[in-house]
C-alpha cells in the first residue's frame, strides 16, 4: 500500500536523523570544557535525539503489519513518551543550571561575559 | 518498502545509540562536580528511552515499551530533587 511506505519512509528517516543528533550529543558532552556548555549539548540530544526518534518509531510501528494488533499500543507509547520528554526535559535542565549557577557550584572558567552576575543574588562567586 | 531492510537498519541504529550511551557513561563517571553527573544521567535515560522502544520494534513484542513513560517521569523527579537539594541542603518534604 501507499500509505504503508509512506510512514515507513518518514519514520525511518526521523530514526536515522536522531541517531545522528544523539552520537553529535554524546561527543559534545564528553569533549565540551563546561557544565554550561555540555547543558547545550544535552538538550541536542534530548530534543533532536529523543523526541524525534520517538516519532519515528511511533509511524514506522504503525507501517508494520506483522507486529499484530499490538503495535498501536508501541505507537502510542512512544507519542506519549516523546510528547513527556517534550515538556519535561527542558525544565529539568533549566532548574538544574538555576541550581547550579545560584550556587557556584559548577566552574564558569572558559567566559568572556556574565550578563548575569551583578543582577542575580549569589551570581557573584567567591 | 521491504521489512528485511527495515530491520537490519533498526540494528545498526540501535548499535549507534549504544556507543553515545557509551560515550554519556564515561562522562557519568569521570564528571568532576555534581551537576555534570546528573546532567550525564539525564541524557544517558532520555537515551534509554529511545533504546527501549527501538528493542520493542527490534524484537517485535511491543510490551518491551511499557517502561519508557515510568523511565522519563523518574528522571525527572530525580532532576528536581537534586537542584532542590543544591539550592536549600534539604530533600524537601
Amino acid at each position: 500500500m501507499v500509505v504503508d511506505t509512506v510512514l515507513s519512509i518518514v519514520g525511518l528517516t526521523a530514526i536515522i536523523v536522531g541517531a545522528f543528533f544523539d552520537i553529535v550529543s554524546a561527543i559534545g558532552v564528553l569533549k565540551l570544557p563546561n557544565f554550561f556548555t555540555r547543558i547545550h549539548a544535552v538538550t541536542i540530544g534530548a530534543i533532536g535525539g529523543s523526541v524525534l526518534p520517538l516519532i519515528g518509531v511511533a509511524l514506522l510501528s504503525l507501517a508494520l503489519e506483522d507486529l499484530g494488533v499490538h503495535r498501536f499500543y508501541l505507537a502510542g507509547t512512544s507519542i506519549a513518551g516523546a510528547v513527556l520528554i517534550l515538556i519535561l526535559a527542558p525544565t529539568g535542565a533549566h532548574s538544574l543550571a538555576k541550581a547550579a549557577y545560584i550556587m557556584c557550584q559548577a566552574p564558569r572558567k572558559p567566559l568572556l561575559y556574565d550578563a548575569l552576575e551583578n543582577k542575580v543574588e549569589g551570581g557573584l562567586c567567591q | 518498502m521491504d521489512i528485511d531492510v527495515i530491520y537490519s537498519v533498526i540494528g545498526i541504529v540501535i548499535s549507534v545509540y549504544l556507543l553515545s550511551s557509551i560515550l554519556y557513561i564515561i562522562r557519568l563517571v569521570k564528571g568532576p562536580t555534581i551537576p555534570d553527573r546528573i546532567l550525564a544521567l539525564d541524557a544517558l535515560s532520555y537515551d534509554l528511552s529511545v533504546f527501549i522502544a527501538l528493542l520493542a520494534l527490534f524484537l517485535r513484542r511491543p510490551i518491551v515499551a511499557s517502561g519508557l513513560i515510568a523511565l522519563t517521569l523518574w528522571i525527572h523527579a530525580l532532576d528536581l530533587y537534586v537542584s532542590k537539594y543544591i539550592e536549600a541542603k534539604e530533600m524537601g518534604d
